[in-house]
């Protein structure tokens, strides 16, 4: 048994509790503003570098009872979008000054309405997240682009100027860097990292001032190579589709004879993916990075390139089996679950689908079909 | 499961049945007409050398008229093929979920995945569909995958009327032109396409014009010629034969109204619908005008945004038509939900509504974000109450007729004790409009 890591229980203490944590009220008390946000194909580095605390709205380890939230949303919207409008409701977002989300499917564009009419807030925007992946969608991101840096200057009272954009460009690119350190890592016969702890690090990076987490993170990283940690379990595993934000469903899994090494969540590799270019002016490389560099995510027309990116990985991380967790309701991942299925089936690699309601823990049921799965890797792997 | 050619043959007996069946509008025998024009079309395409092109919702299809490439409107082949056979929809998405599509997703495209996966979606070259609708367009491209069809999509930003915004979409329509020409060889005729958007706005005057008439109390327009609007903007524009067919009806209407005759003979209730029309179960429409003397008299999905002059430069054909996405009907729906309620409560101050009805489709994720607030906003902008009504928009299986009808008893009898409904009522008999005592 490892002993548990310090430097991310210290980032769980300081993101305690949700929502509003030390650090949040921390960062209230210096009369500083936080900006929630919501899908990661917006730039944080425009709100890191007008001097705001990007924060992402989720849920977190819990399920969340959604009956007031669906008085303003209804039941046959993904239980994503529920749990945040509920969380909202139950002042769990009070602390936010603001609000953008970034447009990636129709759901969030509704919480953003229903967010805009019920809670408003001093700044509200939404930006437009192309479903191309070219250079005419570059230059559109670019455009719309401008104007929230136009929209947040004002908000600010003070323009977001490029010298700003760049040291922020920095900051996260160094996050980003350590956090894809710790994904190489995790390419080890013997990771050094569970899932749940890796999926817990990514959500809470989200939660923190970036400075703060690359810190923790350089202490992470020093710690596991001081600390030689490894995790002795048979079998490698992939978890794909909707982000899950309550790692206890990814810690169930690893409760049986195996690690999660590998995800392709918006949340987890798609957000410590590449790095903005430091050679281009900050706004074009910003608009670059968005549209172009993180793989395909689900939103993408043209998903070839989202499964040809599991594909790869899978052999990249010798994976043993891969689990889909769509949410009911999940437009985009649904229409992916065929071409998924008939990939994996081409491959023998093992696909355990569960579909389950967001933030919900793996309850018996999906154990019981956990444990078959299990058997099924053990069986092909012999 | 359907195939184009029972559809057109129920067509033909829908035709018939509104010829014979005493006291329908002359326009409900047109408006089997036009829709039979239509799948003629699609169904006669290949033989004729035609290429077709199966698309999404919000498309310009006078590019498409001005290329004679056929359209097959995804949406619209979903509500033809459950009229022609109740048992069609469902076959078809238990055939789409035997492939793994989950049930939570669209119905139209769900039936377009089960049909096309039992080869009985009419033949295609290409599918076509762009942002300016919902996410369920990700389909065209698993799908063309899947059955090895080329697709293209449109990109539009979602606030549309920025100036990039609108450069985009523009170009968008120019790139649709350059994958048309590449798949189908021929040049497109710039003249060609100046006409099919000259007949194309000429369709839109006559749908402002329409919604004039139907404005009258007593309301002239009857179910049975309700949708001739909608599936003349939304199928044939760009061509003579909607432009004719809309002529026609416009003139009926105006003849009723000149004879003060309603689409019932005393008008209780102006129902619009803030979503869409019953498309599962076209009938209850007819059903609430003899039960409840209600006449449907709008609906978000067919009439257009504000004064719906989408025709900026007669010589910029592509300017004009990525403004007219904009304008077009039902594009609030993919806009904000203030967009939306903006737009039914307008229709509700033109159309002097007494109830709505949203009918919240399973499978449609921005209804379901937008309809609460979408009544809200239209109690307490106009006092108009809204039924909310859970259904699948064309699967006539999700919710029963008694079901509705239970439903539809108690929202009436609930606007009925409405002070401001009793107000209006008053307001109509002391104008002498025609509704009874």
């Amino acid at each position: 048994m490892n002993a548990p890591l310090n430097a991310l229980s210290e980032m769980q203490r300081l993101t305690s509790p949700f929502a509003e944590s030390i650090t949040v009220k921390q960062w209230k008390a210096d009369n500083k503003k936080v900006i929630g946000w919501i899908y990661p194909y917006l730039p944080e580095e425009m709100i890191h570098a007008a001097g705001m605390l990007p924060f992402k709205v989720a849920g977190d380890n819990e399920p969340v009872d959604m009956q007031a939230a669906e008085a303003n949303i209804w039941a046959n919207t993904c239980s994503f979008i529920r749990t945040c409008w509920q969380l909202a409701l139950d002042g769990k977002y009070d602390f936010l000054d603001g609000l953008v989300v970034a447009t990636q499917c129709d759901q969030d564009k509704r919480l953003f309405d229903v967010w805009k009419r019920h809670k408003n807030l001093g700044f509200m925007d939404i930006l437009y997240v192309p479903h191309k992946r070219d250079e005419e969608a570059v230059k559109l991101y670019l455009a719309d682009l401008e104007d929230f840096r136009d929209r947040l200057s004002n908000f600010r009272t003070r323009r977001v100027v490029d010298r700003e954009l760049s040291k922020s460009i920095e900051v996260y690119n160094r996050g980003r860097a350590l956090m894809a350190q710790l994904y190489e890592l995790r390419k080890r016969d013997r990771p050094p990292i569970t899932g749940a702890e890796a999926l817990e690090i990514s959500k809470l990076s989200t939660r923190l001032p970036r400075e703060q987490f690359n810190e923790l993170m350089e202490q992470l990283l020093d710690e596991i190579q001081r600390t030689g940690r490894e995790i002795k379990k048979s079998r490698r595993l992939m978890i794909l589709g909707n982000d899950v934000y309550n790692t206890t469903r990814i810690a169930a899994l690893e409760g049986l004879d195996a690690v999660v090494v590998a995800d392709e969540f918006n949340c987890g590799i798609r957000y410590a993916w590449g790095q903005v270019a430091t050679d281009l002016p900050p706004m074009e490389a910003l608009a670059r990075y968005y549209v172009l560099t993180p793989p395909a995510g689900m939103h993408h027309w043209n998903s070839d390139e989202r499964l040809a990116f599991i594909d790869k990985m899978a052999d990249d991380y010798r994976v043993d089996g891969v689990v889909s967790g769509i949410l009911r309701y999940c437009t985009y991942n649904g229409w992916d679950k065929f071409d998924l299925k008939q990939q994996m089936e081409k491959r023998n690699m093992p696909l355990l689908e569960i579909d389950m309601e967001y933030g919900h823990s793996a309850g018996a049921q999906v154990k019981v079909r956990a444990e078959a799965f299990m058997e099924m890797v053990e069986s092909r792997a012999a | 499961m359907v195939t184009a050619d029972e559809v057109a043959q129920f067509l033909g007996m829908a035709k018939t049945h509104f010829e014979n069946a005493p006291g329908m509008m002359k326009s409900a025998v047109g408006y089997m007409e036009m829709v039979q024009k239509y799948v003629d079309r699609i169904r006669t395409a290949k033989d004729e050398g035609k290429f077709v092109a199966t698309h999404g919702t919000q498309q310009p299809l006078e590019i498409y008229e001005a290329m004679d490439v056929v359209g097959v409107f995804n949406e619209a082949w979903g509500v033809l093929s459950t009229k022609v056979n109740q048992n069609t929809i469902s076959e078809a998405m238990s055939v789409s979920s035997s492939t793994g599509t989950p049930e939570g997703v669209c119905s139209f495209f769900r039936n377009m995945d089960g049909l096309l996966h039992a080869g009985k979606w009419p033949k295609t070259d290409f599918f076509i569909h762009s942002s300016a609708a919902c996410d369920n367009v990700k389909a065209f491209h698993t799908l063309g995958r899947r059955y090895n069809i080329p697709n293209f999509g449109m990109e539009r930003p979602y606030l549309p009327h920025t100036r990039q915004a609108m450069e985009h979409w523009k170009n968008e329509h120019r790139r649709l032109i350059a994958f048309l020409e590449e798949k189908t060889g021929k040049k497109m005729d710039y003249d060609r396409l100046k006409e099919t958007v000259r007949l194309s706005y000429r369709l839109t005057e006559l749908t402002l014009e329409i919604d004039k008439l139907v404005q009258h109390v007593p309301c002239p327009m009857s179910w049975e010629a309700f949708g001739g609007t909608l599936l003349a903007v939304r199928l044939l524009p760009g061509t003579q034969y909607a432009v004719d067919y809309l002529t026609k009806l416009k003139a009926e209407l105006q003849e009723r109204v000149n004879n003060g005759i309603g689409a019932v003979k005393d008008e209780r209730f102006r129902v619009m619908w803030t979503s869409f029309t019953p498309f599962w179960d076209m009938g209850i429409m007819g059903f609430m005008q003899e039960r409840y003397g209600a006449v449907s008299v709008c609906e978000m999905l067919q009439r257009w945004r504000g004064d719906g002059q989408w025709l900026l430069d007669e010589d910029d054909p592509l300017g004009n038509l990525a403004y007219r996405t904009q304008l077009a009907p039902g594009n609030c729906q993919y806009s904000s939900c203030d967009d939306w309620a903006g737009e039914c409560i307008d229709q509700a101050v033109k159309f002097q509504a007494d109830g709505a009805i949203f009918n919240n489709n399973f499978g449609c994720k921005q209804g379901a974000g937008a309809g609460p607030m979408v009544r809200e906003m239209l109690m307490k902008a106009r006092g108009v109450p809204t039924l909310s009504l859970s259904c699948d928009v064309i699967d006539p299986n999700f919710v029963s007729r008694p079901e509705v009808v239970s439903q539809l008893d108690g929202f009436f009898e609930m606007i009925e004790s409405n002070p401001m409904y009793q107000e209006r009522m008053a307001a109509r008999r002391e104008a002498k409009l025609g509704v009874p005592a």
